[in-house]
């Protein structure tokens, strides 16, 4: 079963988005991008994507993490998986220790600017399976991924 | 304050065996390289060398607490009381005020003068001026900080790299000339931030002095703006720029002073970037006449402006308002180009309106 699904990206790099939502799109995947965080709650919540790749450390009115606390304490989008993505690496840790430990601002992975695709791309998948199987829409034997009617 | 607690340390009082004579000692706590004074239980200062005298004037008789700090209030966690107290010595930081009207800060030890039948008669504080060693911690932590933000820098350019390239393979892959078009614009515009980084490490690790012609500033305001255009208009920001036509040559170094120009520009664009809240955003850069002797570049912005932490340290190499983004080492570089010209900066900034950057140079 070949896994795809809509994919929403939020970085205030215009170049990044550009970038990023092109090799989604040519790896299968619908992509819609925002260019700040208020920008990408509209859009997640008129959307309801299947994945979202946030920039945690950026900075408008609404942060990446704001964008986190948000999606993860609304009741219909909180099983979103979230990607988390920033230049920072280990100083994120410092970051997150000034909001707080709460699960809200937990994201499924990260990955640090530059990012992987090789890596990337594989981890999507994996996080949209893991989707469509908690959702009952597909069931994994042997191994392979078989849609559930 | 920081107080710790030391080991038992009790200084005992010289006997009356006159080995070495009164005046010996004095001579002797005046060659110490720091400041010493003697306190009685009353806090009131007994003795003092010559490098108390220096730098706090004649404290005989007057209040520890008044003496070293003009204070009429005792010191919170006081080290004297507390080593009358416990007979112990004690160690703590303090901000003091020099009668030059300077502040330090000091580290101070404070121990027991016992008398022949062991009562603590007198405390005595030595005190190092560790004011400097204060400043260069505080330096040091903002260059690690900026480290951190450049390396952060760094890794978004990186990525700007990283993904153009692939747009540029995946359009030639396809034979799509338009794809492979916008990749290499991507490619291009970050080599230019990493340049501008790079040229700005450059420029504020060494001293130079301007190589001076006659240029028009006009001219310079005109070629920088022509570099930003693209940037601009990506960003949906107004670029405009204003000059007025009167303006003769000047003497200048063309080179920094475009570099100078294109570190305020950016800045303003990335100003305007970060506000959220107006819909329409502008940029405007002038070369105008400040006064008989000066004339001045102006770039100013409706961006998202500095509260008045930010004016007073945005010279401070490194210090950035940008938080994720921007090493601040532009700024540094901006005051550096006004100085080595003679001129100063001014800056006007309110929080949500916007910033003007006002350089001021010699007309000669």
């Amino acid at each position: 079963m070949e896994i795809t699904g809509k994919i929403i990206i939020i970085d205030d790099n215009p170049d990044y988005l550009f970038t990023m939502a092109t090799f989604l799109k040519r790896n299968g995947f619908e992509t819609l991008t925002a260019g700040d965080g208020q920008k990408g709650i509209d859009l997640i919540e008129k959307e309801q994507p299947d994945l979202i790749l946030l920039d945690v450390m950026m900075e408008s009115i609404y942060s990446g993490l704001d964008v986190c606390k948000k999606v993860r304490t609304n009741s219909d989008l909180k099983d979103i998986p979230i990607i988390g993505i920033s230049g920072m690496g280990d100083e994120l840790g410092v970051r997150l220790e000034k909001w707080g430990d709460e699960d809200y601002f937990k994201v499924n992975e990260f990955f640090e600017k530059p990012v992987d695709k090789e890596k990337l791309l594989p981890r999507i998948k994996a996080l949209l399976e893991e989707g469509l199987i908690n959702k009952g829409k597909a069931v994994r034997i042997g191994g392979k991924l078989y849609p559930k009617k | 304050m920081n107080t710790m607690e030391s080991k038992d340390g009790i200084i005992a009082q010289p006997d009356n065996s006159g080995i070495i004579s009164e005046l010996g000692f004095r001579a002797i706590l005046d060659l110490l390289p720091c400041y010493l004074s003697i306190q009685d239980r009353s806090l009131q200062i007994l003795f003092t060398n010559e490098n108390f005298r220096k730098d706090f004037g004649e404290g005989i008789g007057k209040l520890c607490h008044m003496a070293y700090k003009g204070s009429s209030d005792i010191c919170k966690s006081c080290p004297v009381q507390k080593s009358f107290k416990d007979r112990k010595v004690h160690i703590s930081e303090e901000d003091v005020h020099l009668s030059n009207g300077k502040t330090a800060q000091l580290v101070v030890y404070s121990a027991p003068i016992l008398d022949v039948s062991g009562n603590v008669s007198a405390v005595i504080e030595m005190s190092t001026n560790i004011t400097q060693v204060k400043e260069i911690q505080k330096e040091l932590a903002f260059l690690g900080q900026s480290l951190a933000i450049l390396s952060h820098d760094i890794k978004n350019i990186l990525e700007g790299l990283q993904g153009g390239a692939y747009v540029v393979d995946e359009g030639i892959k396809d034979g799509d000339m338009e794809l492979a078009g916008k990749g290499w614009d991507i490619v291009k515009r970050n080599i230019g931030e990493i340049s501008t980084i790079a040229q700005n490490i450059l420029y504020s690790s060494k001293k130079r002095d301007p190589k001076v012609q006659k240029v028009s500033p006009d001219e310079m305001v005109k070629d920088v703006v022509g570099l930003f255009l693209e940037k601009s208009t990506v960003l949906g920001i107004q670029l405009k720029h204003r000059s007025n036509p009167a303006l003769p040559m000047v003497n200048l170094d063309p080179t920094n002073i475009r570099r100078m120009l294109h570190n305020l520009i950016w800045n303003a664009l990335e100003a305007c970037k970060k506000d959220k809240k107006k819909r329409t955003h502008t940029v405007i850069v002038r070369a105008d006449f400040h006064d008989r002797f000066h004339f001045k570049f102006e770039v100013e912005d409706n961006g998202v402006g500095m509260a008045e932490e930010a004016k007073e340290n945005i010279f401070k190499e490194f210090f950035s308002t940008k938080g994720s983004e921007g090493t601040g080492l532009g700024l540094m570089v901006v005051d550096k180009i006004a100085k080595e010209h003679g001129g100063w900066v001014e800056v006007m900034s309110a929080p949500g309106k916007g910033t003007i950057f006002r350089v001021i140079l010699r007309m000669r």
